[in-house]
């Protein structure tokens, strides 16, 4: 294997947990986009 | 196999009633949470209406805590004392909790605030355990350690009206733990829930209560608030149902059991985002389904009178005849089962022991 793709594979992997985190954040952030948006529409 | 409920007026399957609340009871052991606040979303998929679920649910939460008190009672570790001034303050906040409940059903809401009430508490807790849990995770990689003071004292412990509470060797004032019990007490009656997930953090954090002594007090105080809220809503609107209460609590008491031998062999910390992302998914699914999925609502089935058996019959005219005594029925029947679980779980742990010991000894 190339010395670069090595590299990229190993930046990946530092960059695990935080793609995982940065994930998480957006999937409740979203739940709470539909939850609030649900609710703003509603009550209009 | 479809059965149908004689008062909530629906079919349902007993299989599927059966398999979740057993599921739910496996992760309220694990986890130590009550399943309340999992098992009335679900009823409410299933097609039980949400006012009969919360009800209903809360005379299984009843059966549960009844039998998990005793277990604590019998260990000895209840702080009574506490316990009765949650419970005046619960029982405040039930009445109060039901006159809102009247107040919305009256004006044909009542569906729509449980809804919601469940849609931001799920979501509420989801995150804040997503949170914590993720941040646990990467404590324990980076391998932190934090350092916690022994004793904080903030506003709350300088309230007048001090009392002592031997047995959990505290000094405070008696409005905390009445202000707590209002708060719960007033959550359990709209969304039919035991109200552990404010009670347990509350006593640890806001009244200092030694931990040993909380999963016990917590349980107490639910038993009394269970018991108002299905007393309540059996002479208000007559909506508890003991088919579907039976079933609940066969195999929630099932479940819990199940979950806690679980507890005992697997570490549970990583578990707890799971949990968390079950809790965000179940918020979500409410949200989509009182916003967006209006004509699926109103196509649950519903049937008004069909051929009842025996003992439906039996319910539904006990119910509608003697509205008192048939709350009075329900509250004890949870109340026997509960009990019987505690001592079943006690005879068999006692068995369990004699047999191993009896092994370990011939294998010597």
């Amino acid at each position: 294997m190339h010395l670069s793709n090595l590299k990229i594979l190993n930046i990946i992997a530092n960059k695990k947990s935080t793609f995982i985190k940065t994930g998480i954040f957006s999937a409740i952030a979203a739940c709470w986009g539909v939850i609030l948006v649900g609710t703003f529409i509603t009550f209009k | 196999m479809d059965v149908f409920l004689p008062i909530a007026q629906v079919f349902i399957n007993p299989v599927e009633i059966l398999l979740i609340s057993a599921i739910v009871g496996v992760l309220s052991g694990l986890f130590g949470v009550g399943g309340g606040f999992l098992m009335t979303p679900f009823l409410i998929f299933m097609g039980v209406p949400p006012a009969y679920a919360v009800a209903n649910e809360a005379n299984n939460i009843l059966a549960t805590s009844v039998s998990g008190s005793t277990t604590h009672w019998l260990k000895n570790t209840l702080d009574y004392k506490m316990g009765l001034m949650i419970v005046i303050g619960g029982t405040i906040g039930t009445v109060l909790g039901i006159f809102t409940f009247t107040y919305f059903k009256d004006i044909g809401k009542i569906d729509t605030v449980i809804s919601l009430a469940y849609m931001y508490i799920l979501a509420i807790i989801g995150t804040l355990m997503l949170v914590e849990s993720l941040g646990e995770i990467d404590k324990a990689k980076k391998n932190i350690v934090e350092k916690k003071k022994l004793h904080v004292h903030y506003w709350i412990h300088g309230l007048p009206f001090r009392m002592r509470f031997p047995k959990s060797k505290l000094y405070e004032s008696i409005f905390t733990p009445i202000v707590i019990g209002l708060i719960v007490g007033f959550i359990a009656a709209i969304m039919g829930i035991g109200g552990a997930f404010i009670l347990v953090p509350a006593m640890i954090y806001i009244i200092k209560m030694p931990t040993k002594l909380v999963p016990g007090t917590s349980l107490f105080v639910t038993i009394f608030v269970s018991v108002i809220v299905t007393f309540l809503h059996s002479i208000n609107y007559g909506s508890i149902d003991l088919m579907l209460v039976l079933m609940l609590v066969v195999g929630s008491i099932v479940g819990v059991q199940v979950g806690q031998k679980l507890g005992e062999q697997i570490d549970s910390s990583g578990l707890k985002a799971l949990l968390a992302i079950l809790l965000l998914i179940v918020g979500i699914v409410i949200a989509y389904d009182t916003f967006f999925a209006e004509e699926v609502k109103n196509g649950v089935t519903s049937v008004s009178s069909p051929d009842l058996n025996f003992f439906s019959k039996f319910i539904k005219e006990f119910s509608e005849d003697m509205p008192f005594f048939y709350g009075l029925f329900s509250i004890l029947f949870a109340i026997i089962l509960g009990i019987g679980a505690a001592f079943i779980r006690r005879s068999i742990s006692k068995f369990r022991e004699k047999y191993f010991k009896k092994t370990v000894k011939q294998s010597k």
